[in-house]
Order: structure tokens, then C-alpha cells, then sequence
């Protein structure tokens, strides 16, 4: 009896931080799940690296202002939280953009006005809110990273399918063979849209429970 | 009151101070880099551009700003004079770099420095040309610009290659007639620059 009650025991201890990691990188995807964040998904998907950069650049910020936040949390006024939140986040994407400006030069100015606008991506700050504000450092982090290895997955399958198909290229390297036609349509808006749009069809009819 | 104030707000106060440490000590530390990036990058759009010269004179403002550049070649002779330029696109700001030869005749072509056209159409102002064809940028390539260019919508590139006509972008006729406006200011602007 007491050894089956200790098993029954273990196995709902998925520990707390690991399932956080475990819902943000597939349960609640961003992306695919939670639909936030959907400028960046839509505006820099066009080609894999800038889609990768972007990821990473959101994954950094996620986890430094969700610790920051979980560490101050028992400080915070409830009334000025948001305030906190937005100052937290606005650091970090500033130390975020001066690094991309000093290391890849290239990609900074591909991805232009969409780096300062990580500030305002909800998935951010709608983290802060849900998870750093409310549990300890370990889980936060973990929570964050997981959020963002999610978004970055979600960034990078758009920015695969619509480099593939548009210039049948991978991280600018030819891939497919010349006589591939070329989608042009892929490169530009509607080709985010169309491209976002089947992928949440395929996740909605696969994963849905029903 | 006030103590009420601080006591409310003294997070913010503090983190607001912390956090702008942080930044400024970020920025500190990579402002070094970020400007060498801008200053590499220049370089190359010149050294693409003024292939002859060798090295490069930087001609400022009172602010520190570039007006023009003049390339010189090994033996001091002066290859040719670039200038940045701008002008509303297609969808956003274009900024070129221009350069000319020596006395402000002969065009060199331009190098695209900013640029946010529709990609697959007004983006191919970026590109180099594939062999056999002219590209866009290499039509502006060594052009006599004594009378202003100006834009046809259809023709074959390499008929035109002499004369003052450009062949506009399949497609992105706005795009070409920006640039090639862009590029015609640019040429008044450096004949004014040169004879104060």
C-alpha cells in the first residue's frame, strides 16, 4: 500500500519547471498555440536567418525580463506592474538591438524597425503577467525558455517553407534545383498570411482535442 | 505626501536608475564597434564603386557629418568623387551611394545603402547582375551624365548602354524612376559641391 501510494506520488511529480518548459515549447506554442506575437511571425519569415535571429533576440529577452521580474516579484505594487514590465522589457530589447548592431551588422539592418518592436510583442510581456510575477526563478526561466525555443521553432518553420518556396533556398544557400519555379508570392505579405494560415489548419486538425 | 509617493514608487525609482546603468554601460562598451561596422561598410560601398582609388578622403560638415568622399589613386591622382543621396521609393526611404569620375562626367553607378522595396521586384536594385545579363545597377554603370537620365518602361538593356536612357524593373517602374532620380540630383548636387 505505502510503496503504491509513493509511485502513485512520483509519477505526478513532473517537477513544476520542466512541465512549464515542456507547454511552452509544444503545448501552448506561441506561435501556433497561443497566437501571440503574430508581427514578427508575419514580417521576418520571409528567409530562415533573419527568422532564427529574431527568435534568438526574443528568447533573450524573454528569459532576462521574465528573471528580472521573478526576482522582484514580492516588490512590486500591483498597480504599477505594467510599468515595471514595460521598463524590465525595454532594456533588455535596447541591449539586444546595440548587440545585433555590433555583431551581425547584416542582420540588424534586414530586420530593422521589428527588433525595437520586440518591446511591444504581447508574448512578452504576457509571460511577465502569467509566470514571472507569480513563481520562483527556476521556474520562470524555464518557463521563458521554453516560451521562446517555441517561438523561434514557430519563426523558423515559416521562414523554411517561405525561403524553400520562394527562392529555393535555405539560409541563402540554393538548395533545390534550378528549374524549381520560384514563388515570388512567397517573399512578400500574402505569403506570410498563407503560409501561417495552412500551418494553423494542420496544427488545429492534428493536435485539437477532441 | 511625498513620503507616501516614495514609498509607492520607489521600485520604479530605483530600477529605473539600475536599468539605465545597464544600458549605458551596453552602449559603452559596443559603440565602438557599431561605428566601425558603419564605417567598414562605407568603405566597401566605395571601393566597389571607385575601383581605381585606393584610398578614400572624407570631406565633413561643421557636424561631422560626410558631405562628400574623394578616391584617390597609388599615385595621388584624383579616381573619382562619391556622395550619399536620398529619395522617397517604392515603399520607403532609398538611400545610394553615388559615385562620380574626376570631373563630375562619367557616372560609376551607385550602391544601395538603405533600402525596404517589395522583394522580388524593387529589391533587384540590390543585386548584382547574373552573367550574360545587365542588372539593374551595372545599367548605370560608366553612363555619360551630362543631360539627365531618364526612365523607359520597356527596351532592351543592352541597347541602351550609351545614352541617357535606363531600362526601368520589370514590374517596378516607381522603384527605377526613384533611383534614377535620386541619381540625377545626386550629380547636380556634387557639380555644386565642387565649384564653391
Amino acid at each position: 500500500m505505502a510503496t503504491g501510494e509513493k509511485l502513485e506520488l512520483k509519477q505526478n511529480q513532473t517537477p513544476e519547471p520542466l512541465l512549464h518548459f515542456l507547454r511552452g515549447l509544444w503545448e501552448e506554442n506561441a506561435v501556433f498555440r497561443q497566437m501571440l506575437g503574430m508581427c514578427p511571425v508575419l514580417a521576418v519569415t520571409a528567409q530562415l536567418q533573419p527568422a532564427l535571429t529574431m527568435g534568438i533576440a526574443t528568447t533573450f529577452v524573454l528569459v532576462c525580463s521574465n528573471a528580472v521580474v521573478s526576482l522582484i516579484r514580492n516588490l512590486i505594487q500591483g498597480h504599477l506592474r505594467i510599468l515595471m514590465f514595460t521598463l524590465t522589457i525595454a532594456t533588455f530589447v535596447t541591449i539586444a538591438d546595440k548587440l545585433l548592431q555590433a555583431f551581425v551588422p547584416a542582420m540588424s539592418e534586414k530586420l530593422g524597425p521589428y527588433v525595437p518592436l520586440i518591446i511591444v510583442n504581447c508574448l512578452i510581456i504576457g509571460r511577465a503577467e502569467a509566470c514571472g510575477s507569480r513563481k520562483p526563478i527556476i521556474t520562470s526561466l524555464l518557463d521563458a525558455l521554453g516560451m521562446g525555443l517555441g517561438f523561434t521553432l514557430g519563426l523558423c518553420v515559416l521562414g523554411t517553407i517561405r525561403e524553400l518556396l520562394a527562392d529555393g533556398a535555405l539560409f541563402g544557400i540554393s538548395v533545390l534545383p534550378e528549374a524549381f519555379p520560384k514563388w515570388n508570392v512567397m517573399k512578400l505579405p500574402a505569403g506570410a498570411f498563407l503560409t501561417l494560415g495552412i500551418l494553423l489548419g494542420l496544427s488545429n486538425h492534428f493536435l485539437k482535442k477532441k | 505626501m511625498l513620503i507616501k509617493f516614495i514609498r509607492q514608487s520607489w521600485l520604479v525609482l530605483v530600477s529605473a536608475l539600475a536599468f539605465g546603468l545597464l544600458v549605458a554601460g551596453v552602449n559603452a562598451a559596443l559603440e565602438g564597434k557599431i561605428a566601425e561596422n558603419a564605417r567598414l561598410k562605407k568603405e566597401k560601398a566605395l571601393k566597389t564603386l571607385l575601383t581605381d582609388a585606393t584610398s578614400f578622403e572624407t570631406i565633413t560638415d561643421d557636424e561631422g557629418n560626410m558631405v562628400y568622399s574623394v578616391g584617390k589613386d597609388s599615385s595621388g591622382n584624383i579616381a573619382g568623387y562619391a556622395l550619399i543621396a536620398s529619395g522617397g521609393g517604392f515603399a520607403d526611404k532609398i538611400e545610394l551611394l553615388v559615385a562620380f569620375d574626376s570631373e563630375i562626367k562619367i557616372l560609376k553607378g551607385f550602391y544601395v545603402l538603405k533600402s525596404q522595396e517589395t522583394p522580388g521586384f524593387g529589391d533587384k536594385i540590390t543585386h548584382e547582375s547574373k552573367p550574360g545579363e545587365i542588372g539593374f545597377k551595372k545599367r548605370f554603370q560608366d553612363r555619360p551624365i551630362d543631360n539627365k537620365l531618364i526612365v523607359i518602361k520597356s527596351g532592351n538593356p543592352k541597347e541602351h548602354t550609351d545614352d541617357n536612357t535606363i531600362v526601368a524593373i520589370t514590374g517596378a517602374t516607381i522603384t527605377s524612376e526613384a533611383v534614377t532620380k535620386i541619381v540625377n540630383d545626386a550629380a547636380i548636387k556634387m557639380k555644386k559641391l565642387l565649384e564653391k
